[in-house]
């Protein structure tokens, strides 16, 4: 289970869903679109009481899908599991399954993320990051990968 | 203590390689090697959120890496004190019939499909290799090597002498869209580029790599540490190359400026190290590079 830590985090999905309906408020009723890979979609409008979702489309054999912010909750899924999304200061974003590329949208993103998934499903666990500036514990022993200490140069 | 020497792997006798392999394998054993793929996913916190960047698109990118292989280092030295994190120089060892892949030492290529590793120590089915701390739910390591659903190559040696002529160690705003220093030029971030020049250096080796090595969980692929080693030769001859150039910034952007708390200076603690750039700025009394 993911957890959103903390408001920077749940700001930042904000801000995410808000860039997201904003792009899309402008459609008509949630029009079917084709991509250029030829999967069909679906993309939303945002109305209503609140962020919806911004994408829903097979890809790749994985339903993707982005929206509903709700609470807090991730808002881009992956065959039903959150995917994490990282915001880049180029206004990209990055997921944990492609770490070292910034991608411009958060649809490029989860696509780029089931490239490097396969036929492999999303962990419902899967790498949840920026956690260590709440202090790095692993391990109910308190020990951490590498915080040993006793390495000084 | 005398400083030890760390190899560029295809020096490595065939005893060499085998004591690596069983150390990593031991440190795998006793737990202690998951702890460090959730130290590196923990501590990757991206340029655009917020909350301090220690380990990626920052400044520290280059030291806390430096601190995280010694803390490796030390728990391999534990099991077997002849051993060192050997390092991949990839600007010569470019193809994927380089003896690195080799069966006696990090295995081969994923097969095609589900890009399972399946030769060599570190294939799943050798019982030793199980991946607890991924981004998938597949238990095994996985490769593809060039990247062929979009193939890519490895950095070149003109990519690598490209940042080590940067005399300026890095610039505001000291994150991933920083046009100058030697940093992110080596680290690999290039906003606004498209295809696989997207990938940079650093990070363009992940990509190249493919499978595991690309995602938030690159750690779990024993490579890792080999790549990174040549990484921090490259900054050590960076230094060696620019005497005067230090580790920027200085000191901690003021509360005034957005990068105020999310970039580390040079004599502020690099969690969960408590150890800061400026201590591990000179590392020449513990270790050294061959070659």
């Amino acid at each position: 289970m993911i957890r959103v830590r903390g408001p920077g985090r749940r700001a930042a999905l904000r801000t995410l869903f808000t860039l997201a309906v904003a792009a899309f408020t402008g459609g008509a009723l949630a029009p079917l679109v084709r991509h250029a890979d030829g999967t069909a979609g679906r993309e939303s409008t945002g109305r209503g009481t609140g962020p919806r979702s911004g994408f829903d489309e097979m890809y790749r054999g994985h339903r993707i899908q982005g929206g509903d912010a709700g609470g807090g909750a991730p808002g881009v899924y992956v065959d039903g599991r959150p995917l994490h999304l990282m915001r880049c200061a180029d206004g990209g974003f990055l997921s944990p399954l492609d770490h070292y590329a910034s991608y411009p949208t958060p649809l490029a993103a989860a696509r780029a993320a089931v490239d490097e998934l396969g036929a492999a499903r999303l962990s419902a666990r899967a790498a949840v990051h920026g956690g260590g500036r709440a202090g790095g514990h692993q391990r109910g022993d308190g020990r951490t990968g590498g915080a040993g200490g006793g390495v000084r140069a | 203590m005398a400083a030890y020497v760390r190899k560029d792997q295809r020096s490595l006798t065939a005893a060499e390689r085998r004591r690596f392999v069983a150390a990593v394998l031991a440190v795998k054993r006793a737990g202690r090697y998951d702890d460090f793929v959730r130290t590196h996913v923990e501590h990757y916190t991206a340029d655009g959120d917020r909350g301090l960047r220690v380990a990626h698109m920052g400044p520290s990118f280059l030291p806390w890496h430096r601190q995280y292989l010694l803390e490796f280092e030390r728990e391999l030295r534990a099991v077997d004190p002849a051993v060192t994190v050997p390092y991949w120089d990839w600007t010569r060892d470019r193809t994927p019939a380089a003896s690195l892949w080799g069966e006696d030492f990090l295995g081969g290529d994923g097969r095609r499909g589900d890009r399972r590793v399946t030769t060599g120590p570190f294939a799943y089915g050798s019982g030793n290799w199980t991946i607890t701390v991924g981004v998938t739910d597949d238990p095994f390591l996985t490769r593809s090597l060039g990247h062929p659903a979009d193939p890519i190559a490895l950095p070149t040696r003109a990519d690598v002498d490209r940042a080590m002529a940067d005399g300026v160690y890095d610039t505001a705003p000291w994150d991933s869209t920083s046009g100058g220093g030697f940093r992110n030029k080596l680290e690999g971030w290039r906003p606004g580029a498209t295809g696989t020049a997207r990938w940079a250096c650093h990070n363009r080796v992940h990509r190249w790599v493919g499978g595991l090595m690309v995602g938030g969980a690159s750690v779990n692929d024993p490579v890792f540490w080999l790549h990174h080693a040549f990484v921090d030769l490259l900054w050590t001859r960076w230094q060696a190359r620019h005497p005067g150039a230090r580790y920027l910034p200085a000191a901690p952007p003021p509360p005034s400026s957005a990068q105020y708390r999310r970039v580390v200076a040079r004599h502020e603690p690099m969690p969960p190290f408590d150890v800061t750039p400026q201590d591990v700025a000179d590392v020449r009394h513990l270790y050294r590079y061959e070659g």
